[in-house]
This record gives C-alpha cells, structure tokens and sequence, in this order.
C-alpha cells in the first residue's frame, strides 16, 4: 500500500508543563485549512473550535502472548477505525499523549493493526521538553528518557528559563541519547508548524543533508585550525570564554586535505588520551603534547611558541576558536604584533557525555545486501534485543533490485517499503539505532556479515 | 429510489432493489414486518426504505452531532434508538420517524446499543460503562464503572446482559444488579457473539484469535491461525455453528459432537479479500457474508460447519452491514459508500 494514501500521523509526547497543549493549538490555529483530528489524553484540555478534539482514554492493551513489545492503544484502534468511516475524512491526526505515557504503544499501534496500518502512517514522533527541567526527570523517570530516545522532532522548549550553556549542555545530552532527532529550540513552543508536521516519513537522506555531521566520529576536540608559519617565535591570545581552562594540542606539519586533518585528528585523539600538561598564560606550549591552558585569570591571556622551521601549524583545541576569540601573533621584532590569518579550519562532532544508558548510533556501509541474510539477522536481533531497541530506521540497497528499501521500526516491530529507483546514485545501506544499552561493535559486525 | 440494476448476480440471488444513503451503513435492519428496511449512516443520516421496493419514506438527516455510532431496532419493529459520538440515544417511531425519547448521557460516545429479546429494555454503553433504559427512555439500571471501553454487548436473557472489554466478559443481572459470571481472559475482546441457548459465547480478539467459552461448564477454547483480527462472527440459529472471519476465507466451527476443539473446521473460499461481515439466515443453514472488495456470498452449509457457495454478488465497495428478512427469503446489505442492495434468496 502506497504510503501517500495514507492519514499521516504526528505523536506528540512530552512531560507535563512542557509544552504540548500550547504547541497543540499553535498547530490547530496556523493549519485552520486542514482537516485535523486531535486525539487528546483524557486530561487534555485544547480550547479551540477547529479540528475535531476526541478525548481518548489511553487503554494500553498488551496482547495475549505477554511481550511487552505488542502491546497497542486499544482506544486508538476504535477512535481512528470510526473516524475513517466517514465520507469527508480528515487529512491529519495529532495523537496527544500524557506526560507519564510511554511512546512505544502509541507507536506500535501504527505497526500492529493492519487495519490502522492501511489507512494511516505515522509521521513522526515529536516530543517536547522543558528546558528547565529535564534533567532532573530523565534522571528519575523512564518515560521521559523514552520520549527522548522515540523522538524525530525534539523541541527544546522554554530556554528562555535558563542560560545558553546549560541548554548546549542539555542539547549536547540529548543528542548523545538520539543522535537521529532534529533538535529545535523555543521559547513558547514557538517552533515553525512545518517542522513538525509533514516529516515525510522520515527521509533520511534530508536529515543527513542538514546534519551531515552525524555519522561522523566523535572527538574529543571541537576544532582545529591550520596556521602557515614561518620559523620564529609566535602567541597565541584567548580572550574571556565559557571555561576556566580548555585543552589543546599543537602539531607542526599539519597538512590540511581532509585526509590529513582526519590523520592529524587520529594522532590527537590519542594524545588527548594521555594525562594533561597545565599551562599558565606566558607559558611556553610544547608540540605533540595535551596542554590544559589555564583561563581562570581576568582579560586576555597569551602562550608562546617557538616554531623552528617553516611548516603549517596545526592547532587542536577542546572549543572552537570563536568561544575564545582565538588569534595568533608573531612575535618577532621585525614582525611584531602581525596575526596570521588561519589557512584552513574545521570543527569536529565533539564528543557527548555517555552516562545514560540510552544512546544511539548509525550503521553507513556502500554495496549491497543479501535480502535472506539480512532478514535472519534482523529477526534475531529484533527477537533478542527488541525491547532494548526503540526505533530504527534506515534504508538498505538489496542485491538485484533496482530499487532503495526504506524501513522504519518500533521495538520488535518493523515495516519496510520499496522506494525511488537508485539509479545513478551509489548503493548504500543506512541504519540508525535507538536504544538502551545496544552493543554499537557487535551490531556492525553482524550487519557486515550481511553484505554481498 | 430504485436504481436501474447492474449487478450481476448469481446462483440463489436475485437482484430486488438499489438504494443510496448519504455515507458508510453503520447497519441496516428490518423493522414492521419487513415492511421497512431501517438504515443508519456515518453522518448521522437515518432512513426508512419501503421493504418491496428500497424507495425511500421518510429521512432524516445529521440526527447525531458527529458520527451515528450504532443502530438497533426493537423486536417489535415499531421503534427504533440510534445513538452518536454526541453522548446522546435518540428512540424513534419506525413509521414517520419521529423522535418520541431523547437521552442525553455524559460526554462520550455511545458506541453500542441492544434492544432485550422482548423489547423492553435498551443497553446502551459509552466508554466503560453500560445503562439499560426502558422504551420511555427511564433508566432502570447502570453498570459499575468497567475496567476499560466495553467492545460489546449482548442480552442472553430478558433480565441479563452480557458485556465484552478488555480481559473479560461479564453477565450481569440487570433486575438484582450483580454480577452472575465472568468469564476472564487475557487479551483485548474486540467483538462477542452468543448462541441462541446462551450457552456459548464467543469473542474475537485484537490478536487475532477467537476465544469461546461454555457457560454451563466454564470450559473454554481459543481457536488461532486467523491472518487478521477475527472481528465478524455469527451463530446460527441452532447455536452449532460458529462461522468466523479475519481472513478471506471463511471458518466455520461445528459444536456438534462434543466439537469444536479437535474437529477440522469448514473453510469457505470465494471471497478475495477480508471477510467485513457475516450473517446467518433466521432459519436453516444459510449464512450470507461480504467482503471488504464489496463481494457477497451465500452459502449452504451442512451441520460440520462445511460446505459450499451458491450465490454471488457484487457491490460498490466494503460490505459493512448484512440484514436477513424473517422468512429467509430476502436479505439487504449496506456499504461504505453508503450503497444498499437487497436481493431475493431462491429456497
């Protein structure tokens, strides 16, 4: 069945107070055209005219074998199959759920009843979070960690409550749990309605193209920038930032083709690795060495260096240079006080913090895979593991077939459609995986066994 | 309104009449005699078409705010209650259609209504609670609170209702307001059919099974290996055929000889879709079906539940309602587009 035939489906999830109802009528009043059903929990309380608002009473229904995987919302079931019914049916339904409710049954619902599955699809999952608030629940509540981890959409809500650190901070945590959402910041769930409604069932190609950063490994640096020098004696000025001290490591030779950088960003990692030298401003910094640069002092600080032939200077830092207005000077007395401009710079996915058990991680492979090998593999896995795996999705390129199969899944259920021809684009295989306590290197491997 | 008939239809059907209603048939059912064919659409339309010919004599339109949820008409034929996604029961006249009862419950909707077998009572449940009224609309009892939305209601007496939800289904005495059984079984109950002696019940289920007790002596069965949710069962007038759904093909199961565990059932197969309804001929051993590409059937079954088709039909689209006149000799059935056919059964 053709998926564009099909009700889309937009879950909203997100702990009391963070948001829903306003973002609900925000919705209802920008889309006045459309024909939306809003299913609201039995507490909901949307006052508005338009759309149709059916109060559901959030029947979790667990199916007879017990797994905790299928179980559905029964009301869902009946409230969607009679709202089909008529003549002049709607064109979108939002499923409201309540700040305690775990996504998976409402998602499940979407893969679980074929009569549902026929007529509806589901859009995408967006879940609200108080910025305010949401360290504390995901520390003390499952459900709110599995909101996060079900998410497309992530809608860091009310940051206007709390400083921009501490929302990088919670961005950069929420990322490490799912590394899939697309993660936007309001105030008063002011977000734009079309980044919410309408995901197009998740093209991931699209997703990758806004953050193609996001199969790239994690360091433990964030930027690096690559200094033509000549030999002589040099500073490097940090003005006023975020930390009271910032790691740093200096590579003389850094050439800068990317795969250079990514050899220099190797050897870094492993530098980074070793115990920390600390450098006090109007130290001397030594090369191929992890240096704590020591900010705490007021104002502008300097270090030097001495650079004994002419090279490109590679410089390694834990931030960005922006954060610190990083500059560097030549210090020698016939040049003195000239910056040298940077030549090349880039920045690094910087690593997340990896404390909570929910975390996520992509599967990128070129060629093809053998349809019945990969088949096996995914029943096993979703029959060992499916509880621990909340979403997947991805696309896979079969052997033979001409076309790219896109596939998305909920716990141990999953549904996977033939798409758009490949055509002339390379064949590839795409998987990202949510889930709690995933074993990152023995899911590769096994996927790898299932290439041609 | 009869239509210049294109169905083609074969075996034991005759083509009678076509009619139209506005949208999806939540049910049609024969009243006064099978004078009238009663008929409730999706959009709150309710019609009374002419038994002989399907002209219309009376409508009525957008009788409920949002959708009609279900139809029932009382065994004497002379009224009728509708109710609605608007909380409210409206019992009419079956002649002219005039509302003589209206009752407004709570905020919900109504989604199931049964008429006792003597016509004196009305069940009539909205999410998890369940109120029978006599025929001036008074309420003579109410439920306790349910665990979840009740899927289904039956009378197995004049004075006893049978109730289907989540995990259990539960007969209560509606006169001494108790509890006289319940049966419990884990799994969400989707549909309950009751034989005519009452004494089996039987329940589709969200998981694609059917479940079935015996009340006399509480044993019970699940029956499995359905492709899809088995929502529509009918007994036959006997109560020793059980035929089943969710699937194409229809099955059917014979509680003869100590049957059904242990028997193989009667699989019917004509159908190429999903089986939308089902329904026994008031007499004999006749069922009619529909299917969800609009297809009928009528088939001649023997007492083990097997047997064959002998007469086809075709409508428009998704088969959602199926009426037997009385006698046997003539059956209507509604669908989603809100299309009616009746057909004459050749004996």
């Amino acid at each position: 069945m053709n998926n564009l035939n099909k009700v889309p489906v937009t879950i909203l999830t997100g702990f009391l107070g963070s948001g829903k109802t306003t973002l609900l009528n925000r919705i209802l009043t920008e889309e006045h055209g459309r024909r939306i059903a809003v299913i609201e929990n039995e507490f909901g309380e949307v006052g508005i005219d338009q759309g149709l608002v059916i109060n559901a009473d959030e029947e979790v229904f667990e199916m007879s074998n017990g797994c905790i995987c299928c179980t559905v919302r029964g009301d869902l079931i009946r409230v969607l199959g009679n709202l089909m019914k008529r003549r002049d049916k709607f064109d979108y339904v939002l499923v409201e759920t309540t700040g305690l409710a775990d996504p998976g049954p409402v998602a499940q619902t979407f893969f679980m009843d074929d009569e549902i599955q026929n007529e509806f699809t589901l859009d995408g999952i967006v879940t609200l979070v108080d910025a305010a608030h949401i360290d504390q629940q995901l520390g003390r509540s499952d459900e709110s960690t599995e909101q996060v981890a079900f998410a497309d959409v992530l809608v860091l809500n009310k940051t206007d409550l709390v400083n921009d650190e501490s929302v990088d901070r919670l961005e950069s945590r929420l990322r490490g749990m799912n590394s899939m959402a697309r993660i936007l910041r309001s105030e008063n769930a002011n977000v734009p309605v079309d980044t919410v409604l309408n995901l197009g069932a998740f093209d991931l190609d699209q997703v990758l193209q806004n953050r193609p950063t996001f199969l790239e490994p994690e360091y433990p640096f964030e930027w690096t920038g690559v200094y033509k020098v000549e030999k002589g004696q040099y500073k490097l000025t940090l003005e006023e930032g975020p930390d009271p001290n910032m790691s740093l490591v200096a590579l003389i030779d850094q050439e800068y083709s990317e795969e250079d950088l990514k050899d220099g960003a190797e050897k870094c990692v492993r530098l980074y690795a070793e115990d920390a030298e600390e450098l006090s401003p109007d130290g001397a910094i030594s090369f191929e060495k992890h240096i704590d640069l020591q900010l705490m002092s007021d104002g502008q600080k300097s270090f030097l260096l001495d650079i004994d032939k002419n090279c490109n200077l590679g410089l390694f830092t834990q931030h960005t240079a922006e954060e610190f207005d990083i500059k560097l000077f030549s210090t020698d007395s016939e040049k003195k006080n000239i910056e040298v401009p940077v030549t090349f710079e880039r920045t690094w996915v910087a690593q997340h913090e990896h404390d909570d058990e929910v975390g996520s991680f992509a599967i990128e492979r070129k060629g093809d895979v053998d349809i019945e090998k990969m088949n096996a593999w995914l029943s096993k896995l979703l029959a060992e593991k499916g509880v621990d795996i909340f979403r997947m999705k991805g696309f896979i390129s079969i052997a033979d077939d001409p076309r790219r199969f896109v596939f998305q899944g909920v716990h141990m259920l999953f549904d996977s459609q033939p798409e758009r021809e490949w055509a002339e684009d390379e064949r590839r295989n795409q998987i990202v995986f949510i889930g709690r306590n995933l074993d990152e290197e023995a899911i590769q491997n096994d996927f790898d066994k299932c290439l041609v | 309104m009869s239509s210049i008939n294109l169905i083609e239809s074969k075996g034991v059907l005759r083509n009678n009449w076509n009619a139209e209603v506005e949208d999806y048939v939540i049910g049609c059912e024969w009243a006064d005699e099978g004078n009238i064919l009663l008929v409730g659409n999706v959009a709150g339309g309710v019609s009374a078409l002419e038994g002989e010919t399907g002209n219309i004599l009376w409508h009525k339109s957008k009788t409920h705010d949002g959708n009609l949820l279900a139809i029932s008409v009382n065994p004497n034929g002379k009224l009728f209650a509708t109710s609605g996604q608007d909380g409210c029961i409206l019992i009419r006249e079956t002649a002219g259609g005039a509302v003589i009862e209206t009752i407004q419950l709570e905020k919900g909707w109504v989604e199931h209504l049964e008429w006792s077998q003597d016509g004196i009572s009305l069940a009539a449940s909205i999410s998890k609670n369940v109120h029978v009224f006599d025929y001036k609309g008074q309420e003579k009892w109410r439920s306790e609170q349910h665990s979840s939305t009740i899927s289904a209601l039956a009378w197995s007496r004049n004075d006893e209702l049978a109730t289907a939800c989540y995990g259990k289904v539960a007969f209560h005495d509606v006169i001494r307001n108790k509890i006289k059984q319940s049966l419990e079984w884990k799994g969400s109950l989707i549909s309950m059919e009751l034989s005519a002696d009452g004494d089996i019940v039987a329940c589709g289920s969200q998981d694609n099974t059917v479940h079935f007790w015996r009340r006399s002596t509480g044993k019970d069965s699940m029956m499995s290996g359905y492709p899809g949710k088995p929502r529509n069962l009918a007994f036959n007038s006997s109560g020793k055929l059980l035929a089943t759904g969710g699937s194409e093909i229809i099955t059917v199961w014979s509680f003869e000889n100590n049957g059904p565990e242990g028997t193989t059932p009667g699989q019917l197969e004509c159908h190429e879709s999903f089986v939308s309804m089902l329904s026994f001929a008031p007499h004999g051993n006749r069922l009619a079906s529909g299917a969800r590409d609009g297809s009928i059937a009528i088939w001649g079954l023997m007492s083990d539940g097997h047997g064959g088709s002998i007469g086809t039909s075709r409508m428009s689209d998704h088969v959602s309602s199926i009426a037997w006149k009385k006698d046997s000799k003539v059956i209507a059935a509604g669908n989603a587009k809100g299309q009616i056919v009746s057909w004459k059964v050749k004996t």
